[in-house]
């Protein structure tokens, strides 16, 4: 496998501002629904912020953590799938081609995160808004499940670009939107293969935890667990 | 005259018939017997119920459960996919799928068989609706000496009829 | 049955095929109207997409899933019941056999539709046919639904087959004593049945075979259902006990489904002489069986859950036991526990109006244990911040209500059609308790004389 991508999400850093829900919309292509649908749990957010509250009013701290899709070594959404929809790709990532799904919703079951999202509708996008849609990105129809895919165009089209020029890979140069989005960089995105990258680093982070990790999924995202601020910063 | 047969009510009685066409010197594989239910508790049912049929179940499940194997084999290594960290062609999971090709072809083969043998290869024509009602009809479809015959068949609580 | 019997049982089997009641009508052009709302239904999810129907994140299996589990489950009646005591040579199965084929066939292909229904793309559920195709890619053999395709396949193929070769006799039967296009139509089922000793030795091995191959078919069907769950590491479905636990409560299911159509064929056909007090009896005792077995597996699944107190599943645990699933739950357990073993260990309340009243309670039960089996637990994933919940829409509920409406539907044409009890089997039953060696040994007097209705009463 050359390339290994994985993400760290540094928990301190989110201020749960969701620019990185935003840009990923708009980047991916993904349909907003109505706030009748949106109440009938029809949204679809390939990154969430999710929101925890701990302690008694008015002693309350809220802690956010970024959620999208794991990209799990072992994802147990792909063996399910009874058409390769969901399937490992040569890079470690977890991929979902939506032209062989026919919507039996099993990886959503299977996934313990709750990152797949479904088509209930054909999307619309009422004018002028179809003009914003990313051309390398594909729409997707009605009955097919989608998530996040960390923003495989840009790898694509960071790997070709590279190749063309005779040249490696930069770490840091490439960028899925929610990272590049975030404006206190919480999200770092990079190849794992790479020791020395600073998505490797950050994984080995003694803040490092891996989300229901106990479930044996083996997610490639890393979350650098918030601490209370008078403690001095472990790393 | 082409046929000559009995109807009996009694199986009793059919038994009778078939043992007298026997004693008239008919070979057995010439002697018809048609009725409305299979009578297994009396020697004319067991007539002819010698069958391969188990064996080529077992045999055809065999060979549903070879070809299912290299079936599934064959087209996952053909365009490898990983899935969730599992080989590409792993055995607990094509088990499934192979037992029930194995128990389909089974199956099938049975029915076919039946259909061959008990349809397609039944070429005698002998037969009269009055079996409907219960009737057992004991009869020979190649008459030679149709006198001999009909004293065989012609018994108390039977009829005789030809054709 | 008494040889001078013979004519008139045949007679009482032959006659609601060659004649055509008011009442016949009325429920088809009832469960006609329904299915065919159904359908309409259908076309409407088909038209506008799955949103239809109230599935949500993160529940996104629910009413047809739970009724895809349900109607497997019920074809557990038949082609598994007759085959166990077509092998053990039970002679009071056989008034019961083709009635109980019969469900099994309409309910896996009711059951086989929602799967379908539930898809998302339809239209391309034939991917999951293993061919060669111009895609260059073969099913993911690895995942249930995959075997799903396989074992129902495979049921429905045994169980038509099961049902449609013990028929052809009575087809030539029904051919003789019939005039015109009946004859024609009869005559053609019956693939030129003549009733030789040769066709019956083979037709005989035949379903002996079948019987045997069809055992570890029907119990593997249901199985590889409960895998579509108990493969997925969702909580409390990720169990081990779910194969036996989804075998035992399909023919807990089915059974009552078998008992519930057996009444009411008593009662639409006039067949009290034959469908006895007995055989309610006996599928009663059956039925009390089961019953006793469900509660013992659903207290094993509930103690291991509630004794491993694991968070994720103690969520959705608790949900069933006392929160939002809580009456559901608490009715499926009188349904399938308290109301059939009040009713059925009691030998004064194991007639049939007692079995019909638990057997009712029983599909009710039934049916609510799928719903409360899927929706919790995709409802109670292991992040307390996707937890959803679930309501049905009418679109659902119309489908479902159709498919109910077609399980009648066909079923009444069915016994339009066919003669509902296998004559034939009826009659051979006759001297089933005649010693083997035949002539020699019987006593021919036996057979004249006066017997009961049924000798089948007796034994």
């Amino acid at each position: 496998m050359p390339f290994r991508w994985g993400m760290a999400i540094d928990l301190n850093a989110c201020t749960g501002c969701e620019a990185c829900v935003t840009a990923c919309h708009a980047e991916n292509n993904i349909p907003t629904v109505s706030a009748e649908q949106a109440s009938r749990g029809r949204a679809m957010h390939w990154i969430r912020v999710e929101r925890y509250y701990e302690g008694n009013f008015p002693d309350v701290r809220v802690k956010f953590r970024p959620v999208l899709c794991q990209q799990c070594d072992n994802a147990p959404c792909e063996a399910v799938c009874p058409t390769y929809a969901a399937h490992h790709n040569e890079d470690g990532l977890n991929a979902q081609v939506y032209n062989r799904c026919i919507g039996t919703r099993y990886c959503a079951n299977a996934c313990p995160y709750n990152v797949r999202f479904f088509n209930f509708f054909n999307a619309e996008w009422p004018k002028p808004l179809h003009l914003q849609l990313n051309p390398d990105v594909s729409v997707r129809e009605v009955g097919v499940m989608e998530k996040c895919t960390f923003c495989v165009q840009r790898i694509k089209a960071a790997k070709t670009a590279a190749r063309a020029e005779h040249r490696a890979l930069v770490d840091g140069a490439l960028q899925p939107a929610c990272a590049q989005a975030c404006p206190t960089s919480a999200i770092v995105f990079g190849d794992l293969n790479d020791p020395d990258s600073r998505v490797a680093r950050l994984a080995r982070s003694p803040r490092g935890t891996r989300l229901l990790e106990d479930l044996g999924a083996e997610p490639k995202i890393t979350y650098l667990q918030k601490q209370p601020w008078h403690e001095p910063d472990a790393y | 005259m082409s046929a000559i047969y009995g109807l009996y009510s009694d199986p009793n009685v059919a038994q009778v018939a078939v043992n007298n066409l026997r004693a008239a010197g008919v070979p057995d594989a010439d002697i018809t017997v048609i009725s409305s239910e299979p009578f297994e508790h009396f020697e004319f049912g067991h007539r002819d119920a010698r069958t391969a049929m188990p064996w080529i179940a077992t045999a055809a499940g065999a060979a549903g459960m070879v070809a299912t194997y290299y079936l599934l084999g064959l087209s996952q290594h053909a365009w490898p996919l990983v899935t969730s960290g599992m080989p590409v062609a792993p055995l607990w999971t094509n088990l499934i799928i192979i037992f029930e090709m194995t128990m389909l072809s089974a199956i099938a083969a049975t029915v076919i068989t039946l259909i061959v043998t008990a349809f397609i290869g039944e070429r005698g024509t002998l037969y009269d609706p009055e079996v409907s009602d219960g009737y057992i009809l004991v009869g020979v479809e190649k008459t030679g000496d149709a006198g001999k015959l009909e004293s065989a068949l012609k018994i108390d609580g039977g009829r005789v009829k030809s054709i | 049955m008494n040889r001078t019997l013979t004519k008139p049982f045949t007679d009482d089997m032959v006659r609601p095929v060659m004649s055509t009641t008011v009442w016949f009508w009325a429920i088809v052009l009832a469960t006609g109207t329904v299915v065919a709302s159904g359908a309409a239904a259908w076309g409407y999810q088909l038209w506008y997409g799955i949103g239809l129907s109230g599935k949500r994140w993160p529940g996104f299996w629910a009413l047809y899933l739970t009724n895809f589990v349900f109607w497997i489950g019920i074809s557990h009646a038949g082609t598994l019941i007759s085959a166990i005591l077509r092998l053990v040579n039970a002679g009071w199965r056989r008034p019961v056999t083709r009635v109980a084929e019969v469900i099994t066939v309409f309910a896996l292909m009711i059951g086989a539709m929602f799967p379908i229904i539930h898809l998302g793309r339809p239209w391309l559920a034939f991917w999951l046919f293993p061919y060669p195709s111009a895609r260059e890619i073969w099913p993911n053999f690895r995942s249930p639904l995959a075997w799903d395709f396989f074992a129902i396949n495979t049921y429905l193929t045994g169980s038509v087959l099961f049902l449609l070769l013990p028929m052809i006799p009575d087809f030539a039967l029904v051919r003789d004593r019939s005039t015109g296009w009946r004859r024609k139509f009869y005559g053609a089922l019956s693939f030129g049945w003549r009733g030789t000793t040769r066709q019956w030795n083979r037709l005989e091995s035949a379903m002996q075979i079948m019987a045997i191959a069809i055992l570890p078919v029907a119990v593997s069907v249901h199985t590889i259902v409960s895998f579509d769950f108990s493969m997925a590491n969702v909580p409390m479905w990720h169990s081990t006990i779910f194969g036996p636990y989804f075998v035992a409560g399909a023919i807990f299911s089915g059974i009552a489904a078998l008992i519930l159509a057996m009444a009411a064929l008593r009662k639409a056909l006039h067949l009290e002489k034959y469908l006895l007090p007995l055989h309610f009896e006996n599928l009663g005792k059956l039925l009390l069986l089961m019953s006793i077995l469900w509660g013992y597996f659903v207290f094993n699944e509930r103690l291991t859950v509630w004794y491993g107190n694991e968070h994720h599943e103690m969520a959705v645990f608790w949900a069933t036991q006392r929160g939002q699933y809580a009456p559901l739950y608490w009715t499926m357990v009188i349904c399938n526990f308290i109301i059939p073993i009040a009713l059925l260990s009691n030998p004064y309340t194991r007639n049939i109006i007692g079995c019909v009243v638990a057997s009712f309670g029983v599909v009710i039960g039934m049916w609510l244990e799928r719903f409360l089996i899927i929706v919790p637990s995709l409802a109670h994933k292991a992040l307390p911040y996707s937890w959803g919940t679930y309501t049905p829409t009418p679109v659902e509920l119309m489908i479902m209500a159709a498919t109910f409406a077609a399980m009648i539907l066909l079923y009444a044409l069915f016994a339009k059609f066919v003669p509902i009890i296998a004559i034939w089997e009826m009659k051979a039953g006759d001297f089933a308790h005649a010693p083997r060696q035949g002539l020699a040994a019987a006593d021919p007097h036996r057979i004249d004389a006066a017997a009961p209705a049924s000798p089948e009463a007796a034994s």
